[in-house]
Formats: C-alpha cells, structure tokens, sequence
C-alpha cells in the first residue's frame, strides 16, 4: 500500500443546533499511517471520529474509508473499522470473556476463532489474568485494555481510537502507546489525544484541530519547524535584597537574541524568589546562565519551556 | 439475521441478571393469582362460583402486564446510552432495526417466562373442572400478543432518554393508555361511539382471544401496533444523527 489513501475527508461539517462543532475539516490518512488528532477537548475531535464510525450523520460533507463513500455503505464500512470511543464502552454486567465473544460473534466471527483471538489479545494486550472476570471489578487500566481488545478483534484494516490512553496511569501509557505503535504496522490508525508527547511516541502524522477547524497538518518535524521559531526560557531568581522586577525584564529584554520578557511568578521555597519568562529566537540558555553569573543574581532554576499543545496552538491561532 | 438472536440472548441473560425481572415476574403471578382466586373486583370466589374459567385471569392480566413489562424493557436502550456502549452496538456491522429487533425479542424471553409461571391457574382448573381447553389457549395466544406489543411500546420509550425511570413512566403511560383510555375517550367523544372504533381498542382485540377464537384480524392488529412501535424505535435510534 503506497501512496494510497485508505481515509479521506473532505469539508466535513457537523452542527448541533446553532453550535458547528465541525467547520469543514478535511484531511487524508495513508495506509500503514498512525494519524494523531490533535486537539483541546471541546475541539471536535471526538465528533471527526463519531461521524467516521457512523455513531452520527455529518451535516454536510464527503467521507470515503477504503474506496466506499461512509454515507452510502455505512455497515461495510463498520466492517472494516475497529473502534474505541472515549467512553470505553463495556457491559459492566458481563465477565470480560462473555462481553468479547459477544463482540466478536456480532462481527460474524465464529465462536472458536473468537476463542483464540481473545486468548491472543489477553497474551498482547496484557489482561489474561482478567479474563474470567466481571468487568464491573476492573480497574480502569483494565477496561481501556478490554476496550482496544474489542475493537481488535476482527483484525480490523482501520483502528479508531478516541484518547486510548485516558485514566492510565503512567506505566500503562507506556504499555499502550508501544502496542499502538505496534499494532501501526499493519493497521491504518487514527487516534485523538490532547497530550502532545503522546504524539511525538506514536503517531507519524498530526492533524491538529481546533474550533472545529484544521490548524496544522503535517508530520512532526514539520510541525516542529513551524512553532519552534520561538523559544521560551524559564528563568529563576533568588530575591536577595528586593531585586527589582522591571529592572531584571529591561535587563533579561535587552539581551542578544531575546523577543521578549515578563515576570510569569514569584514563590517562597526555599528562597523568595521571582520566575521570569523568556522568548528568544534560539536556545539562550547558555547566554542567560552567563547574564545571571555577571550580575551576581542567584540562579533558581533555568530550563526551555517544553513546547505543550497549549503553546503550539497559541502560535498556530496567532498565526491564524 | 443471526445478529438479532445473539443481541436477543444478551438481552434475555441481563434481564435476568437484573433483580427487576425478578420482582415484576413475582408482582406478575401474585397479582393474577389473587384476581385469579378472587375477581379483578375482589367480590368473585374462585371455589364458591364452582365455575371452571380462567376469564377473571385474562380480564386481569393484561391490566397488570401493562405496569409491568414497561419496567423490563425499560433499561433495554437508556442504560445503553447512559452507559455509553450504545456508541459500540450501534457502530458494529449491524442494522438499527437488527438492534431493535433483537432486544425485543430478548424481552419477549421474560414474558414468555412470565407467563409459563401462570401456568399452575389453568392446570388448577383442568383438575377441579372441565374447563374449555380452547379458550385457555387462545387467551394465553391474546396475553402473548398484547405483552409483545407492550414490550414493544416499552421498547420505544427506552430509545427516547438515557433516564430509565423516566421510559418506564412513559411506557406505563403509553401501555395503560391504550388498554384502559382508548375504550372510554371514543365514549367520551362520541354520544354513540361507531362500532368499528370500538372494535379497534386494544381491549376489543384482546376479548377475542379471551373467548376462545384465534382470528387473524386480531392477530394482524396487534402485530401491526407492535411494528409501528418498532420502526418508532429504529428511527428514534437513528434520531443520534440529528443531535
């Protein structure tokens, strides 16, 4: 599968009431590709995925999944897709292996391939121990593990997965992102997160959205290049003897390289002291140890803020 | 389509799984049992009338499976919503209407449960009397029929909300209203209601069975309520497209 889309969107609107969660977005997946959709929550990434997995209508637009129109042969397209929405959706009534036979014989598959396929996800998935367990007991580790479980089980060409690894705890983001990364290999995916570095671990391509529309889409490096222009430096110093804010700023702003500076805060431990933010064309972290060093002011704490999606999106909507 | 036999099998299993089916199945046979032994009025005696008939039962019983059923389908959809897993039925390579489908017809597995339970009545009756065997069996055909198509409008409110309480309201509602008021709105409206409207409450169409006389046009009548509630309830689950 080369250079072949398997998922193609364009100009998807959704409305609900007055509210268009969905401008009009558009993007195209590749085969083998694991797309991020990027995004704060409220931004529409959800209702981009509910409408793919047909849960809802689009109010206007096209989707084609593998060469068929999603509007017009929405049960093949199901077919194809495996699906875990954010809620994990389990029947908490039913032992894990009753809910993922049930699962599978609704996809049409036989009651002893299902048998094996389950026993194979629990050995990869990380749940044998599980197996023969009510899901109302699990934890919810567990249930998102059931959940991906469900949604592999037909060995499904496209995987869409809404915030897989919501409520993990850290080991367990781990675990998850490596079998998506994994599972990537021979399945095209698509999955939503608000978490940036979970990106950056798994996926090959972002999309990101917000306010219902597509700000960026690119792979990683490439999204790097557009927001790393400016860097942002935390600097910390100790308050001996009342330093004065606006002087340290005019001082901190006067710098070769530096855009900008302002306070961003002040603390008491271990020493008072005030947090000063930094924009500069490069790292500077060099040049503002040797500032501090000359002037005789006691370096806290220096360090190049982590480009977070909130960053990212405030250039990208800048530049918007 | 096999889709609807295995939806229909989980139904059955968490209804059972779930005190409810329990409790209306017990409300079910003790509140028959009673009219059964003395009259739907409490004024009958089911030893001194000396008469082998099951009539008090089926006049009663269709009255109490109008307050019960609703409460058997009532989780059917809402706790899908409210839960969530709706999102996976309905994404899975099925149809809307195999959905519906198939849980109604995991809930007809409680009635019919329910009403093999009443069976111990007319054994009662076939062994101190000698009954009309016939009416026995067309009556319980009529409760078949009149509990499927209460189950299927229980079905249909399940499918309008996420609040189970609020789909057993509505369908206790919608079930003894087409029971009860139908009859007494088209006296109401009519100083002498036409015929042909009477014969159209669920309360005619019932009597009939109740009599003994399997006719078709009964049988068509409440099958044909049963699939308008049925398609009420495909496009009401279709209805997530619009909100």
């Amino acid at each position: 599968m080369a250079a072949q889309p398997v998922i193609k969107v364009g100009n998807l609107k959704k409305m609900y009431g007055d509210f268009a969660a969905l401008k009009g977005i558009s993007f195209e997946v590749q085969g083998g590709q694991i797309l991020g959709l990027l995004g704060p929550n409220g931004a529409g990434k959800s209702t981009a995925m509910k409408i793919l997995t047909s849960f809802i209508s689009a109010t206007e637009g096209e989707v084609e999944i593998d060469g068929i129109d999603l509007f017009s042969d929405p049960i093949e397209i199901r077919r194809r897709i495996g699906y875990l929405p954010e809620t994990t959706p389990l029947y908490t009534d039913m032992l894990v292996y009753d809910y993922l036979q049930y699962a599978g014989e609704m996809r049409g598959i036989s009651k002893d391939e299902c048998s094996k396929k389950i026993h194979d996800l629990a050995r990869k998935i990380g749940f044998v121990e599980k197996i023969g367990m009510p899901i109302s007991t699990l934890s919810k580790g567990y249930r998102q593990r059931i959940g991906l479980a469900q949604a592999l089980l037909h060995n499904p060409k496209i995987l869409i997965l809404d915030e897989p690894t919501s409520g993990l705890d850290p080991n367990q983001i781990v675990e998850i992102r490596k079998l998506i990364k994994e599972l990537g290999k021979d399945h095209t995916i698509i999955l939503s997160t608000h978490i940036l570095p979970e990106v950056r671990a798994t996926c090959d391509r972002i999309v990101i959205v917000h306010h219902g529309e597509v700000v960026a889409d690119g792979s990683i490096e490439e999204l790097d290049g557009r927001v790393t222009d400016t860097h942002v430096m935390i600097v910390s110093v100790a308050d001996k003897d009342g330093i004065e804010t606006d002087a340290v700023t005019a001082e901190l702003a006067a710098l070769d390289g530096v855009i900008g500076a302002r306070v961003s805060g002040f603390g008491n431990a271990p020493v008072p002291h005030h947090d000063f933010e930094v924009d500069a064309k490069a790292d500077l972290r060099t040049a503002l140890f040797d500032w501090a060093r000359n002037g005789g002011h006691t370096l806290l704490e220096l360090r190049r803020k982590g480009m977070d999606l909130e960053s990212i999106f405030q250039r990208l909507t800048q530049e918007a | 389509m096999k889709q609807i036999w295995i939806i229909a099998k989980r139904e059955t299993a968490a209804t059972f799984d779930s005190p409810i089916a329990y409790i209306a199945a017990t409300v079910f046979l003790i509140a028959t049992g009673l009219m059964f032994f003395f009259g739907i009025d409490g004024s009958a005696d089911f030893f001194e009338s000396r008469q082998a008939t099951l009539r008090p039962l089926f006049d009663s019983a269709p009255w109490v499976l109008a307050v019960i059923l609703p409460a058997v389908t009532m989780r059917l959809v809402s706790e899908e919503r409210k839960a969530g897993t709706l999102e996976l039925l309905v994404t899975l390579p099925v149809s809307d209407l195999t959905i519906v489908l198939g849980k109604l017809l995991g809930s007809i597995g409680f009635l019919v449960v329910a009403l093999g339970l009443t069976l111990v009545f007319p054994l009662l009756v076939i062994i101190v009397g000698d009954p009309d065997v016939g009416a026995i069996i067309g009556g319980y055909i009529g409760l078949l029929l009149i509990g499927i198509t209460f189950l299927a409008l229980g079905l249909m409110t399940s499918t309008l909300t996420e609040n189970q309480i609020v789909a057993f309201i509505l369908g206790l509602l919608l079930c003894v209203f087409f029971w009860t008021a139908t009859d007494a709105l088209i006296k109401l409206a009519f100083e002498r209601p036409p015929t042909a409207l009477l014969l159209l409450t669920f309360k005619n169409q019932f009597n009939a069975f109740a009599k003994g006389v399997v006719d078709m046009r009964n049988v068509i009548y409440f099958g044909s309520v049963t699939a308008v509630a049925v398609i009420a309830s495909t496009y009401s689950l279709k209805s997530r497209n619009w909100k």
